[in-house]
């Protein structure tokens, strides 16, 4: 007996779940964008997988970051919605992931925890 | 043989298995945050051994797919001994070093089971596996998780990149994506311990099982969850030191939004997978995210060739270590004698990957880490020319 639905039920779950978290993390990055704080995030470090970034490179996409910002249309107040925002998303796509692995191994710690 | 002497083997055995599951699989959880630079290495090793041994502690239901599901035992079935077990773990280590030699991608999981199912026809005939859970546990699983992780890595990829599209050409801030990633990498890590530390609890269980030193489909004792946990921990933790040069020839192309991207549908359908009792290979589910998030991006397209070489190497997988497992089963047949060569051949063969693992180059033909080896599947244009927004 194969259970067919176990699968749907993975890739469903898999899917929305990815999605949720994806969408709104990114929504999060755009709306921070729009708020007019583009993050820029340099490597950690740098294996020889990743293309150098130089200080001068960093201070450029700096540059061009607050240029953007200031040539943003929208208002003080738009700017401050955009950041609220921005923290929603990415508080949401926290609880998302949070949430997933309660549903799945909540029970089980409860019960190892001896609290269920 | 004594049987609590072989049962003592075959649990060190089993936990060694553990460990060079660990570390191997560093590099294959850890590949997607390192090559962006989102986690420096020592911290994603770190990070990636606490949390596969958090992970290991919070699901039982693969080690209870292992355990109880894939060999009949009971009334009606057979009773496995712990010298077939010894076989069949004997078959998963072999043919692991077989692929390591010969530079093909193999799953660890599967090498297992492969062992195990060989070993068990050897001992009694088909009728002792229970093929539909074989089918519908092992290998559907092995097949279809790496396809729904590459399709929603895919889709994934294709929604980060649209939801942050700037198309005014204006900073697009997916720099910041690296710090996303340090948690879905970690999730990744946590998927991989509550899936990969579970087959050698199963195996353990099994074993004491089989002994008679725990009931037939009892649940999985505590100090072999504990004991496994720390296995996979320290394992990962000492496969750190080859990630580095292992990153150096491969993932060189991966973003941070393809990786997150990427990561999310790993640890998602590697989670999602676990909490069914599907037991996966993870590697193969990392590597079909980072091919499906690969294609996700504009200017991508697949290297058939390297995709085909991974595709044989997993097929190859399942029916070559059970050939390895049924072997060294006829071996163990011979009684104490068959066990001891088993043995031998078995510490020849650790040390045979202790010295290849030490060494230093690495080619495109030995690459370790599986994951980075599907990154190159794809073929992604450095600039691909940003498409024109039709203007309504």
């Amino acid at each position: 007996m194969i259970d067919w639905i176990d699968f749907l039920i993975v890739f469903v779950a898999a899917f929305l779940s990815t999605v949720v978290v994806v969408s709104a993390y990114s929504l999060g990055i755009r709306l921070l964008t729009v708020s007019g704080r583009t993050p820029i995030v340099t490597p950690a470090e740098f294996t020889d997988a990743i293309t150098i970034v130089t200080p001068a490179e960093v201070r450029k996409a700096e540059k061009r970051a607050a240029k953007a910002a200031k040539k943003s249309p929208l208002s003080d107040a738009q700017k401050r919605a955009a950041l609220v925002g921005a923290w929603a998303c990415f508080v949401v796509s926290a609880c998302a992931v949070l949430f997933g692995i309660y549903l799945i191994v909540g029970e089980h710690v409860l019960k190892l925890l001896g609290l269920a | 043989m004594d049987l609590t002497l072989i049962v003592v083997l075959v649990i060190a055995l089993a936990l060694f298995f553990d460990f060079t599951n660990g570390f191997h699989d560093t590099a294959n959880a850890m590949a997607t945050p390192i090559a962006t630079g989102a986690l420096r290495p020592k911290v994603a090793v770190g990070l990636a051994a606490i949390l596969n041994l958090v992970g290991a502690f919070l699901s039982t239901e693969v080690a209870m797919t292992i355990s109880g599901g894939i060999i009949r035992e009971g009334p009606g079935g057979v009773l496995i001994t712990p010298e077939l077990i010894f076989a069949g773990l004997i078959g998963a280590i072999v043919w692991n070093m077989v692929t390591w030699l010969l530079g093909l991608p193999s799953s660890s999981s599967h090498a297992l089971f492969g062992g195990l199912i060989g070993a068990a026809i050897v001992g009694f005939g088909t009728s002792a596996i229970d093929f539909s859970v074989v089918l519908s546990k092992v290998i559907l699983p092995a097949i279809l998780a790496p396809l729904t992780a590459g399709l929603i890595a895919y889709a994934a990829t294709k929604l980060a990149y649209a939801i942050t599209r700037r198309h005014d050409g204006k900073p697009d801030g997916r720099d910041g994506f690296r710090h996303a990633q340090i948690f879905s990498s970690s999730l990744v890590a946590l998927a991989h311990g509550t899936n990969d530390a579970q087959k050698t609890m199963g195996i353990i269980t099994l074993t004491l099982v089989s002994a008679g030193l725990q009931p037939v489909g009892s649940d999985v004792q505590t100090w072999v969850i504990v004991t496994c946990a720390i296995a996979i921990a320290l394992g990962t933790y000492m496969g750190g030191w080859r990630i580095i040069k292992t990153l150096g020839t491969g993932l060189t192309d991966i973003k941070p939004a393809q990786g997150f991207a990427a990561e999310t549908a790993t640890a998602a359908t590697i989670l999602a997978s676990t909490n069914v009792g599907f037991a996966l290979s993870t590697t193969q589910v990392a590597s079909g995210s980072v091919i499906g998030s690969g294609l996700g991006r504009r200017g991508s397209k697949v290297r058939w060739r390297t995709a085909g070489r991974i595709g044989i190497g997993w097929l190859l997988t399942l029916p070559a270590s059970a050939a390895v497992g049924a072997l060294a089963a006829l071996v163990a047949h011979l009684g104490v004698i068959g066990v001891l060569i088993d043995a031998v051949v078995g510490v020849v063969v650790i040390v045979g990957i202790f010295v290849w693992s030490r060494r230093s180059e690495v080619t495109p033909d030995n690459v370790v880490s599986e994951v980075a080896d599907s990154g190159r599947a794809v073929k992604i244009k450095r600039n691909p020319k940003p498409k024109q927004r039709v203007k309504s």
